[in-house]
């Protein structure tokens, strides 16, 4: 899976969450930050991941949301960790 | 390793990092992992010192997280990793992430007994979510007898007695449970 593929399926979850200004979803790109650029609440990350496990087929464990950054590359990284684990 | 079915019969002191300052649970009264728990604590002189006997409404509210967010995450990560509370202890901090609405009803003081009720709404990658209320407990009543046979469905509804005086609702209170790194 590519990297900008994971991009948008992002950007679909993100969709979603009805704190996030739909505008500021335009141009997400890996350095994009959840909290400083979106405005994502922190409480909210947990149920990004979440909705991402389903998205992408993976399982990520506590850990990793432990040492997961608030950069939108970090969750990209994160799949691609994950999916390569399964 | 063998585990309690519940938080029943063990020490709040055993379970929290807290304390014992600032430890606000007295006893577990009722417990079910996947649902839900009813803790007491009755305020010291300490609680109330230089604040007119009364029990701080920010108290309550980490009375609540105590009773709720930290002890029963702490119970299930103990069935996951297979592990004691003391390695919880040592290895994970308890920490605060948001409180959603709390409205007071009444207030609590110096020689009251409370009851936080909390439902466990979510939980996820160390991540525990709380609704709930705080009651006062009426003079002289026999917790663990009253709650020995309370239902999931009597903590949903909250039905309690009508002596119970309804102190605080509390919405959304999130805890977590990270990797130790603060000594």
């Amino acid at each position: 899976m590519e990297r900008q593929e994971i991009i948008n399926g992002l950007v679909e979850i993100l969709k979603t969450v009805r704190m996030i200004d739909p505008a500021k979803l335009a141009n997400v790109t890996e350095e994009t930050d959840f909290i400083a650029d979106l405005n994502t609440p922190s409480t909210e990350m947990i149920n990004i991941a979440a909705k991402a496990e389903q998205k992408f087929d993976v399982e990520f464990d506590d850990d990793d949301i432990d040492e997961l950054g608030s950069k939108v590359k970090d969750i990209v990284d994160l799949i691609i960790k994950a999916k390569e684990r399964a | 390793m063998e585990h309690k079915i519940s938080l029943l019969g063990t020490e709040p002191a055993d379970v929290l990092i807290h304390g014992p300052k600032k430890l606000y649970v007295n006893k577990y009264n009722w417990h079910v992992p996947d649902a839900g728990i009813i803790a007491s604590y009755a305020p010291r002189d300490i609680d109330v010192e230089d604040h007119f006997d009364v029990f701080r409404g920010v108290d309550q509210i980490e009375s609540f997280a105590q009773a709720t967010t930290v002890s029963c995450s702490a119970y299930l990560e103990t069935i996951k990793q297979n592990c004691t509370f003391d390695y919880l202890k040592k290895t994970f901090t308890p920490l605060f992430i948001s409180i959603g609405q709390v409205n007071f009803r009444n207030y609590l003081k110096l020689g009251d007994v409370f009851i936080c009720v909390g439902n466990i709404t979510a939980y996820k990658y160390r991540q525990m979510s709380c609704d709930g209320r705080i009651y006062k407990v009426p003079a002289g009543l026999d917790l663990d007898e009253y709650f020995k046979d309370f239902t999931v469905e009597n903590l949903r509804n909250y039905q309690l007695s009508e002596e119970f005086i309804l102190v605080a609702e509390l919405f959304d209170i999130i805890g977590r449970g990270t990797k130790r790194t603060i000594n």
